[in-house]
């Protein structure tokens, strides 16, 4: 009998350690809470194992680490003198005291602190587990310089493309300090250059190498983009998608296109890190999805920002030298970037109000329906995009325009899809919007027009973006753009300043046609 | 600049619980129907979208469980062993984010918020009872229970924080008079007649259901606490389970408050 027992005990034990080792494979990388671990498990082990149990033995033997969510915050030495209350951090997403609350817990039965950053994901709380994979510390060899060129050549990229991705190239496959933090790098392309092509040879690099890549976006419909080109791209890897609702959320591939918050559910996973449309809501000041991008990258990997108007702080730091960076100063077409006019115009609401279009706003308006182009014209507020479109429709005869060819567009629109392809198929040529559509929508041969340019809504980033719409297509590379307002900003000047230093660089470096 | 230093000098702009926009005070918030103090304060952190967004069920057509429109269950029904149930807002879809943003993702920041919003209820039924000046014409307030297992998952009680909330506010004692004996499924998942075969046998009264401070003789009215009104079963049987356990020599009057009505 004992004999027996021995030997049942010694079968199950043997597919606990293998289910042990299989949960390790698909728990690296990873930082999940004690129900999102057991579902992932759950996913991926045959049906009779108990995930918790496999957890339990995994982090015995030091392969798994378990932790509360909410933890205790490391004391800055100068607080130990003071006596202070305790400080808690989640260790999930970097939030500090501040995003933290205390609520009684029928869970633990104590006063139990919450995390409020990051809730969307799953209530991270101090009673609850936090199960963190165990970081793979090895190093992909990449190809050293040598090998530079040929990776590049393949993707067929623009002589500015290429000089921008051979410098990312040699960042990411600079040898590594052993004592080396993941470093970052910020590619700074103008609207309109061609990013997505440029990550392909950097992507390229690391997979054939064997190593873990991530393409993270703040925007969703970004990622439902960028995936099918990617996963054209590289037929032969396997790729996850991940946003909120997505159903791959469990699987891992060599190749991860996610939105900013799904890093949270990562720790020290890839060897390159890609972060595209830095500056964009919601990712540009959330300090939790920063945090997030710095953890999921591995301990000697890299991390690129994509942007093409990155925050002031890293434009300054990229000019004094902290901040390896790579420009590329040109569109894809080689035509400089159209530089924006400035026009005196009163407060859109003076004229609003009396239903009243300004001769001098009426006359550029004429003259770019005259030559057939499509019209992006961005104000402020949600509120204002209703009335101006009225009082456009009613001075159409006076625009040469058809009424029903204008149309405006919000971010509370529930049509916005339909519009935006109306706009791009030409059946509406006039399309009042607010910021909503400052990026991501190209349209070839179009003009912009940003009313109420001196309003504080619109930055010089944001500007920047606005008038990266015109002048997208080689057909018509000299669009036009018109800041309307009553003063003179600083955003203003710097956008236009930012987008005349790229004309001028292209020129000296010899991008220009 | 001037708009900078006029900064330095204004209020730092609460943002809205719900939403987490900061309201513009200029804007002009509709009424607040709710006349306790610090329920109207806590509704007032609202911003005036979020504010205006709330179904409020201003005049109740069906008199048994306080629907806004035809009620065909409170026909139906055979027996029914509460007074009579209001219900603060209408089930739509943006009162059903509210409410998953709190029982399910468990954002306890709203708590206060929807006991606010209960606060309404309240006040509405203690009103059609002509009791406003004798205070307090309710002796008792329990919630719905929650099963042990859906409690140690969930964290808390949604029921029994409002009832907590309410009880601080109008200075009626709060007592947790129910257990649930079973485990069941999730109801929002359910049919109608399964909900009401479920729903059977599966609370017990934890101790009698007894009124020390009141006069012998005289009815105990007890206010009987839950999130979501559906069909009305999980109410009645609560009633009864009341009922039956209440004291011979004060009968129990149940009354139910909700916070929504689907």
């Amino acid at each position: 009998m004992r004999i027996r027992g021995t030997v049942v005990e010694d079968k199950r034990g043997r597919e606990l350690s293998a289910a042990v080792d299989l949960a390790c494979q698909h728990l690296a990388g990873r930082a999940l809470l004690r129900e999102e671990a057991v579902q992932l498990l759950s996913q991926h082990l045959p049906d009779s194992t108990n995930g918790l149990e496999v957890l339990q033995l995994a982090a015995l033997q030091g392969k798994v680490q378990l932790t509360t969510a909410v933890a205790p915050a490391p004391q800055k030495p100068w607080r130990l003198l003071r006596r202070s209350k305790q400080r808690l951090h989640c260790r999930r997403c970097g939030s500090h005291e501040d995003k933290m609350r205390r609520t009684y817990c029928a869970a633990c039965g104590n006063m139990c602190a919450y995390c409020e950053a990051c809730l969307t994901l799953g209530r991270s709380r101090e009673c609850e587990l936090l199960v963190i994979g165990a970081p793979d510390h090895s190093q992909v060899g990449l190809p050293g310089p040598a090998a530079t060129p040929d990776l590049i050549q393949r993707w067929g990229l623009s002589p500015a493309q290429s000089a921008a991705a051979g410098a990312a190239l040699q960042f990411i496959s600079r040898p590594h300090a052993e004592s080396a933090t993941p470093q970052n790098f910020l590619l700074w392309a103008v609207t309109g250059a061609g990013k997505t092509e440029m990550i392909f040879p950097l992507l390229d690099a690391v997979l054939s190498k064997g190593g873990r890549a991530l393409v993270a976006t703040p925007r969703r419909d970004v990622v439902l983009e960028l995936a099918p080109r990617l996963a054209k791209a590289f037929p032969n890897r396997t790729m996850t998608t991940l946003y909120g609702g997505s159903k791959e959320r469990w699987e891992s591939g060599d190749l991860t296109v996610a939105t900013t918050h799904q890093l949270l559910r990562f720790q020290e996973a890839f060897d390159l890190v890609i972060i595209d449309e830095l500056d964009a809501f919601p990712y540009h000041n959330d300090p939790m999805l920063q945090f997030a991008a710095n953890k999921c990258c591995k301990k000697f990997g890299s991390t690129l920002f994509l942007s093409a108007t990155p925050p002031a702080a890293m434009q300054r730091a990229a000019a004094r030298g902290r901040l390896p960076c790579a420009r590329v100063p040109v569109r894809f077409h080689q035509h400089p970037l159209p530089v924006p006019k400035r026009m005196a115009m009163p407060p859109a609401t003076r004229w609003l109000s009396k239903r009243k279009l300004p001769s001098h706003v009426a006359k550029p308006i004429t003259e770019s329906i005259r030559r057939g182009a499509q019209i992006f014209l961005f104000v402020p507020y949600v509120r204002q995009v209703a009335p101006l479109v009225n009082l456009l429709r009613d001075c159409s005869p006076q625009l040469g325009i058809e009424p029903q060819h204008i149309d405006g567009t919000s971010s509370k629109d529930l049509q916005r899809a339909d519009k935006v392809t109306f706009f791009r198929n030409r059946t509406i040529q006039l399309l009042v919007t607010t910021t909503i559509l400052e990026r991501g929508v190209t349209v070839p041969k179009s003009d912009v027009f940003v009313l109420d340019a001196d309003n504080p809504l619109f930055d010089s980033a944001s500007l920047v973006q606005m008038a990266g719409r015109a002048g997208r297509s080689a057909e018509d590379p000299h669009g036009r753009v018109y800041f309307a307002s009553n003063s003179l900003t600083i955003s203003q000047r710097g956008a236009i300043r930012q987008i005349r230093s790229m004309n001028r660089l292209a020129r000296k470096q010899g991008y220009l046609l | 600049m001037l708009t900078q230093i006029s900064k330095w000098f204004s209020a730092t702009p609460v943002p809205c619980p719900l939403c987490g926009r900061s309201s513009a005070q200029t804007s002009s918030k509709p009424p607040i129907p709710v006349r306790h103090p610090a329920a109207r304060r806590v509704l007032s952190t609202l911003c005036a979208s979020c504010l205006v967004g709330i179904p409020w069920i201003v005049a109740p057509i069906c008199r048994v469980c306080g629907r806004a429109e035809d009620c065909q269950d409170c026909v139906r029904r055979k027996v029914r062993y509460y007074n009579r149930s209001r219900c603060s807002v209408r089930y739509d879809s943006l009162m059903k984010d509210w409410l998953a943003l709190y029982k399910y993702r468990g954002h306890e920041k709203l708590e206060p918020v929807l006991a606010a919003m209960l606060a309404f209820a309240y006040e509405r039924l203690n009103d059609e009872l002509g009791s406003r000046n004798t205070y307090p014409f309710f002796h008792t307030i329990t919630s719905v229970p929650l099963a042990p297992e859906r409690l140690q998952e969930r964290g808390f009680n949604q029921a029994e924080r409002l009832a907590v909330q309410l009880s601080q506010w109008y200075g009626i004692r709060c007592r947790p008079l129910l257990a649930r004996l079973r485990h069941t499924e999730k109801q929002s998942l359910k049919t109608r007649q399964s909900r009401v075969n479920d729903m059977m046998g599966n609370f017990a009264a934890t101790s009698a259901v007894d009124s020390t401070d009141n006069l012998p003789n005289s009815v105990h009215r007890i206010i009987l606490i839950d999130d979501v009104y559906t069909t009305g079963s999980t109410i009645n049987e609560c009633a009864r389970v009341l009922k039956e356990s209440s004291a011979p020599d004060s009968p129990a009057e149940i009354y139910g408050l909700l916070w929504a009505r689907s």
